[in-house]
């Protein structure tokens, strides 16, 4: 008990301990005068001690296992009690004897719940911001000089991306879709900072917008408005894509090194509808023949009027066989159909497959020469140019 | 008189303390104060004729980087697990706690808080209420609802 007495003396000149001595039942045998400013009052001899350190409610056989193991140490921390943060733990001192110590650690608990506190509350924020970005009706994302940051969620589901770890592994270099001389987005903000620029991704046309948030990070923001150059794009009296649009989409197509196919469709005679039946009747027929061809092309592929009775179809992700195959299908459905006024109409058609190195304009003179010889060979006939 | 340990358990700032100091004191703030590390409080009641002290104990929630200590788990004989009705996040990661607290405590003891009520439309308070089950109870401090009904019911269930 001396040596006890002068272990505990030393503990207590520090000021940051008070003990309670315990019996084997858990009953006060001693306790240190200070103890009283953490329990409320000061424990009497032969008191139970889960009178005072209820904490120790519901761990009543292991602590008692303290007598027989020896040293073993029962612990407890960060307590709350009568406004202050205590550690308690409880050890063995002799066979009849077990120690309570409460280690006053307010001082470096209040810092912490204080961090805890501002860290809680950011995490909430943050969290309002997330769902706030990403309920957003427009693409956001947030991208330093060759990295994309950060991105919203509208934005990782068009580009097909899981998360914004797999966004930042990934190189999407959306500058790259503006101008060819644009190198990094450090040079994308200079050059939408100006003028607000207009982007096609994908066959979506968007408005891209820029702000700093930071020297070294800017906010991009991609507004879809297709439906805003709808008209712009398309063809008063087919709704179909214009000529230019369909360019652009081939140009951005061979920059990302993705092959496609070329079709150009030619109705045959049509000037002598226009002539025999007026131009009434050759309008209705360019409709139906617009009608009967998107019942046989894909979604992703693209339809458009060059001019007159000149139509494109550009169509990607398929084998020369597909293609083959299916404008040959077209073929025939436009030459089964019954006209109305005007009775039977054929189409030609020629086509090319985009080669190595090859530009829009050497495409579409290929694709172009092969109609050409359909048309020469007899018409209501396909010419494929492989290369 | 017998003791009682029961722990209330969810993510942080879903409204464990406010329940606690709605039964014990019968008082609300709704001024945001994170709990750190533990606190107890005492209640005594008396259920089919048993008196019992029971101790409730506020522990500090789990956030993304700081899962609760399953240390405070042990003993416990009952638990109130709790999650904010209006941050899908924390009714989502009831599972999980429920999981931990079974694990060390397999005969327990719990129901569930879906606690803030009071910020659910009514409409949303119906279509919340239709997938509750037996011990589910939905809650608020703010408005005094459920809350003593939700630590009667536990300790029926501890005392049966």
């Amino acid at each position: 008990m001396r040596n006890i007495q002068i272990v505990l003396n030393a503990i207590l000149s520090k000021n940051i301990f008070e003990y309670i001595l315990v019996d084997t039942d858990l009953n006060v045998l001693e306790s240190s005068s200070g103890v009283d400013r953490y329990l409320n009052a000061r424990p009497k001899d032969g008191d139970d001690i889960l009178e005072y350190i209820p904490e120790f409610v519901g761990n009543e056989d292991e602590i008692k296992k303290i007598f027989v193991k020896r040293y073993c140490l029962f612990t407890l921390e960060t307590v709350h009690k009568n406004g202050y943060y205590l550690n308690i733990s409880i050890e063995y001192c002799d066979a009849q004897t077990a120690i309570v110590l409460l280690h006053n650690v307010t001082a470096i608990t209040i810092n912490q719940q204080s961090l805890l506190q501002y860290s809680n509350e950011s995490t909430l924020l943050y969290n309002t911001l997330d769902k706030v970005l990403n309920n957003q009706n427009v693409m956001i994302f947030v991208a330093s000089k060759n990295h994309i940051e950060f991105a919203n969620q509208k934005f990782l589901d068009y580009f097909d991306i899981e998360d914004l770890e797999m966004l930042k592994n990934q190189k999407l270099d959306i500058y790259k879709y503006i101008n060819k001389n644009i190198k990094d987005y450090d040079q994308l903000y200079h050059y939408v900072l100006d003028e607000e620029r207009e982007i096609i991704l994908k066959n979506d046309v968007f408005l891209l917008q820029v702000s700093k948030i930071e020297a070294t990070h800017n906010l991009f923001t991609l507004t879809k408005i297709t439906d805003i150059s709808y008209k712009a794009n398309r063809d008063y009296l087919t709704g179909l894509y214009r000529k230019n649009y369909l360019t652009e989409v081939g140009e951005q197509l061979i920059e990302k090194k993705q092959r496609f196919a070329l079709v150009v469709l030619d109705l045959d005679n049509f000037k002598n509808i226009n002539d025999t039946y007026g131009h009434l009747v050759g309008d209705n027929v360019l409709k139906r023949f617009v009608y009967l061809v998107k019942q046989k092309i894909r979604k992703n592929d693209i339809f458009a009027r060059w001019g007159g009775e000149e139509f494109l179809l550009l169509m990607k992700d398929t084998t020369p066989m597909e293609i083959k195959e299916r404008i040959e299908e077209i073929r025939k459905d436009i030459q089964m159909y019954n006209f109305d006024i005007a009775g039977s109409v054929t189409c030609s058609f020629g086509i090319a497959c985009l080669k190595e190195q090859e530009d829009m304009d050497n495409l579409l003179y290929r694709a172009d020469k092969a109609l050409y010889e359909a048309k020469n060979s007899g018409k209501n006939r396909i010419v494929f140019k492989m290369d | 008189m017998i003791r009682k340990k029961i722990l209330l358990i969810g993510d942080f700032g879903v409204g464990k303390t406010s329940l606690i100091k709605r039964y014990i004191d019968n008082e609300f703030s709704d001024q945001y104060k994170t709990t750190i590390g533990v606190k107890i409080s005492k209640k005594l009641l008396v259920v089919n004729s048993i008196e019992c002290e029971l101790l409730i104990w506020d522990i500090e929630g789990a956030t993304p980087i700081k899962k609760i200590p399953s240390s405070y788990f042990k003993g416990a004989s009952g638990a109130i697990f709790v999650c904010d009705v209006s941050r899908e996040d924390t009714k989502q990661n009831l599972n999980s706690h429920i999981e931990n607290f079974l694990s060390v405590n397999p005969s327990s003891k719990y129901v569930i808080a879906y606690n803030k009520i009071d910020l659910l439309s009514e409409k949303q308070q119906l279509a919340l209420e239709q997938t509750l089950s037996d011990n589910d109870f939905m809650t608020s401090a703010k408005s005094d609802i459920n809350v003593i009904k939700l630590f009667k019911v536990l300790v029926k269930d501890m005392l049966l």
